[in-house]
């Protein structure tokens, strides 16, 4: 194993995000009672400590849910509008497991979100793309060879995620930025399908 | 492979050595060989904060949980559990940064905060959500761009700040920069500064006119003065001390009209010598340099630094720097070009009205970048690291009002850097407007905020942006401050409207509620401080600003400042005309006063135990308190009236009014006696600690017993200030025993109570 894939396969801080189907049907404000909800029910995975509001912010996390094990937010990076998981504590496991680990985290929140009688029954997350981000620039450089340590795991998550699927990865063309791949296929399933698939 | 291997060299060897015992103590206490107190201590000087929550519970709306951090009792600090989140402070001195530190400030928000750099109001810029065992690894990189975090918290000097214009303002005296740098790094761990009671901030100003360093309320401050000898121009500052905000705000006195500047660093380091020899060490309350100005008088204070200084051995570094203090600290990247005004678009025109300054040097401005709330992404950060390679390279600043500037961008590129901007969402106009609101974290992250500073400043800032361009320009060029407590990081003294968190027990409830501020002056280095004319719920707050605002445009003479304005139609018409606003609905009528701004949790909610006995006793104690608030105000208006004595003894009046509601919880006969009531008062509540907060301990009750041993009313201003202010906090104090008393959790964590020591 060369360096470069043995720190792809130490990374423990992964950061996976799905973006909105229609961002006009989401005011990342109205999501501020929902995660103090979360956080009253323990409604999603870990420890939820508090919640932290940037709604007057244009770029990054706009309502963030922090949490001991990582970090739920709706995010805005790229102007794009989601839900990110990022990952804070270690996990153990390979990092294709780990990556499938963040994956049911992730898609278990976005289906709470796209429940939540609060919203409307309005909001829906696309399942036909996925980011997955390396938040570690010393594990995983922005570099080509990241990307070919980083594949095989990547691509295991995506086959479960959509195993008849044609996906493409792109990576983030910007060397300051985090390593980060944004996979895309052809038909997206919707965050059920992707729950029962994750498993 | 690990960030100290591979940052190797490029870590200086100093800080390198230093981030490696850091990291040593950090290994030591987790195998339990060092003490929780000098271990906080420890992290505190290299930057690493507490942050609300980290007791580990925090109350959810439906009361207080526990937060099971898997830290199996490991602390750092006493009630700090060790793997919950905490807040990285970094000094950036007179908060210059560079490209590069920005490129690497953005990526320590995305890999060990949550993606957010926050902007304080001293220009440093502080990380949130930060586990302690990344510290290390951060601070390399950190130090591999050649920045430091040592003393950015703690009992130390902390960062220097001065005017993000210097060296290209139009109306300063010299650049105050190099003078700014050689302190920092002459105090920087310098042994002299090491064994303080409380922290030392020191500011530099060009100019006594406008805001720039806000001098008057720092420990030491500076404003560039010159005067010619034989003909020769010689540089020096007008040198204050003993300013300082906080609970119990200081305005500074002058130490030397003119000390020289080769005698800056050397008086600092007396000065040092003499805080750290003879500044309260135990009551953390009164340690700071003011108490101890105020306690020798400022002549002897002057006379015994001046002793020092004399008695120092020389060293070579007081005046080293001097060669190089005409140097321009930054130069412009490109050759200056001057550029068409009327050019561009409405939304450019609108941008450069407010957030452009014409620097002296012809062809060449400032441009302000307005960050909402201090706050940037980590993505945002790193394309403005772009920008300014393009058009200013490291002639950045962060700034005390939590905007950051472009120095020497060339007036022509004003267009296009507007547009830059624009792709980054970070254009908006309204830099140094009432809408360019300044917030502490507050109730966000801060473990002392009582209420939501930021949630308030956003909601104020969503409602006057929108109306900036059809505001009145007498309004528009107003300064709003908010603090979630008063310790006031916020600043809320030094504006023309601040207000601070407090909370009041309403009905069985607690509710939010901010005191409001008016009377302070930002320009003049802080030149004026404000007083507080009485507590509005949180969701008036609004109305509150408009109100006073419109007053103003109705009522103003001419070109009369707001300053002049209020001290003209006085605080009693001015709090009259907002009597109607203290009142709270019925909680059936409009829950939404029992909540905070920002966050939908029922403010201090919590089970309720008071029967119909604690609930008359209640009563009659409220009534005492809002008598007691009464004559705090009344207070001020004697204060106003110049008449000292009166001001004192109704500042007196009304902590004995407060101390004998209080008694009444238990004795109802209490008399109008102030001995009685303090006797009582001693036996029944300081005695038995009840009246103790958890980090101040008995200090606001002793601010009754000192005065109650005093003969008679003082006839000094400053004395019968500094009272109305311990007046002031003492009835805060029993506001929160108070809510205690009735079984309340008291925001904004039940366990811990509502605290009213200083911040860390």
């Amino acid at each position: 194993m060369t360096d470069q894939a043995a720190g792809v396969d130490a990374l423990q801080r992964i950061a996976l995000k799905i973006f909105l189907d229609d961002e006009a049907v989401l005011d990342p404000r109205d999501v501020i009672p929902i995660f103090h909800r979360w956080i009253q029910t323990s409604a999603v995975d870990g420890l939820l400590i508090d919640l932290a509001d940037y709604t007057h912010m244009t770029s990054g996390p706009s309502v963030l849910l922090a949490a001991h094990e990582g970090h739920y937010a709706i995010e805005q990076s790229g102007g794009r509008l989601g839900i990110q998981y990022a990952r804070r504590a270690d996990q153990k496991g390979a990092l294709a497991e780990r990556l499938h680990a963040a994956a049911r985290t992730l898609v278990k929140a976005g289906r709470l979100l796209e429940a939540d009688t609060s919203l409307g029954g309005q909001v829906r997350f696309r399942g036909d793309q996925l980011e997955c981000l390396a938040n570690d620039r010393l594990s995983a450089p922005n570099r080509r060879e990241t990307l070919e340590a980083f594949r095989p795991a990547v691509e295991s998550l995506l086959a479960t995620l959509g195993p008849d699927d044609d996906w493409s990865l792109t990576q983030e063309a910007d060397e300051r930025e985090r390593f980060g791949v944004l996979a895309t296929s052809g038909s997206g399933a919707g965050l059920d399908l992707l729950e029962a698939r994750l498993g | 492979m690990s960030w100290k291997e591979t940052l190797g060299d490029r870590i200086p060897a100093e800080l390198g050595r230093e981030i490696d015992t850091y990291e040593n103590q950090i290994a030591l206490k987790r195998q339990g060989k060092i003490d929780d107190k000098v271990f906080a201590e420890t992290r505190l000087r290299r930057g690493a904060y507490g942050q609300r929550y980290d007791n580990g519970q925090r109350n959810d709306g439906n009361g207080v949980k526990l937060l099971p951090f898997p830290s199996d009792g490991q602390t750092k600090g006493p009630d700090t559990v060790w793997d919950a989140p905490g807040m990285m402070r970094i000094k950036i001195p007179f908060g210059g940064l560079t490209a590069d530190q920005m490129d690497t400030l953005a990526d320590l928000s995305e890999e060990y905060s949550d993606g957010v750099c926050h902007i304080t109001t001293r220009q440093d810029i502080q990380l949130h959500f930060v586990h302690i065992d990344d510290t290390p690894a951060l601070m390399r990189r950190l130090a591999a761009v050649g920045i430091t975090t040592r003393e950015a918290c703690g009992n130390t000097v902390r960062n220097v700040t001065a005017c993000p214009l210097s060296g290209v303002c139009r109306d300063e005296t010299f650049d105050v920069t190099p003078y700014a740098e050689a302190s920092m790094r002459f105090l920087l761990g310098h042994p002299d500064t090491q064994d303080f009671g409380r922290k030392f901030k020191v500011a530099f100003s060009g100019c006594r006119e406008h805001a720039c360093g806000l001098v008057n309320m720092h420990d030491f401050g500076g404003i560039a003065v010159t005067r010619e000898v034989d003909g020769v121009t010689e540089r020096g500052f007008e040198a204050y001390v003993g300013g300082g905000l906080g609970a119990v705000p200081h305005e500074a006195k002058i130490f030397d009209p003119f000390l020289k500047e080769e005698d800056v660093l050397p008086t600092l380091q007396a000065m040092s010598r003499v805080f750290a020899r003879l500044g309260e060490k135990r009551n953390r309350a009164r340690a700071r340099i003011k108490f101890l100005v105020q306690q020798l008088g400022i002549d002897e204070f002057r006379r015994l630094v001046r002793e020092e200084r004399e008695a120092l051995e020389h060293d070579d570094r007081w005046s080293a720097f001097i060669e190089r203090v005409n140097t321009p600290t930054d130069a412009p990247l490109l050759e200056g070009a001057g550029s068409d005004e009327a050019a561009g678009s409405d939304a450019f025109q609108a941008w450069r009205r407010t957030n452009v300054y014409p620097q002296r040097q012809p062809g060449y401005a400032v441009a302000t970048i307005t960050l909402p709330l201090g706050d940037l992404s980590g993505w945002q950060l790193r394309r403005l690291a772009t920008l300014a390679r393009r058009f200013v390279g490291d002639a950045v600043r962060a700034t005390v009002e939590q905007n950051i500037v472009f120095r020497w961008v060339r007036e022509a590129d004003l267009p296009e850097l507007h547009q830059g901007l624009e792709a980054l969402g970070l254009a908006q106009p309204g830099a140094g407007t009432i809408a360019d609101i300044t917030a502490c974290p507050g109730t966000d992250t801060c473990k002392l905020g009582i209420a939501s500073s930021r949630g308030l400043a956003a909601e104020l800032e969503r409602r006057l942006a929108d109306q900036l361009s059809s505001l009145d320009e007498s309004v528009r060029n107003l300064r709003i401050k908010v603090s979630g407590c008063f310790n006031s990081c916020g600043q809320h003294h030094i504006s023309d409207l601040g207000f601070y968190g407090v909370s009041r027990h309403v009905g069985g409830n607690v509710v939010p509620h901010f005191q409001v501020l008016l009377g302070g002056k930002w320009v003049e280095n802080a030149g004026s401080y404000g007083l507080a004319i009485g507590a509005i719920p949180a969701k008036s707050i609004p109305e509150v600003v408009r109100r006073i605002t419109d007053r103003f445009v109705e009522e103003r003479n001419g070109d009369e400042s707001f300053y002049d304005f209020t001290s003209r139609i006085g605080k009693r018409a001015l709090r009259d005309m907002l009597q109607d606003l203290t009142a709270v609905p019925d909680k059936l009528v409009n829950a939404d006063f029992y909540r905070d701004w920002g966050d939908p949790r029922e403010f201090g909610i919590g089970d309720m135990g008071v029967g119909e006995c604690a609930g008359e006793v209640v009563s009659l104690t409220e009534f005492d308190l809002a008598g007691a608030e009464s004559q705090v105000f009344e207070a001020q208006l004697a204060l106003e009236e110049n008449d000292p004595a009166r001001a004192d003894k109704l500042a007196y009046g009304a902590m004995l009014q407060a101390a004998k509601g209080l008694i009444k919880t238990e004795f109802i006969d209490i008399s109008d006696d102030p001995s009685q009531i303090v006797t009582e008062f001693r036996t029944r509540f300081y005695d038995t600690e009840v009246f103790f907060d958890k980090y101040a301990g008995g200090k606001f009750a002793n601010y009754l017993f000192r005065r109650h041993e005093q003969a008679g009313p003082t006839a000094e201003r400053d004395v019968a200030r500094q009272l109305i202010e311990e007046a002031q906090l003492f009835l805060e104090a029993t506001h929160a025993c108070q809510a205690r008393l009735a079984a309340i959790p008291p925001p904004p964590t039940a366990a811990a109570g509502p605290s009213l020591g200083g911040v860390q």
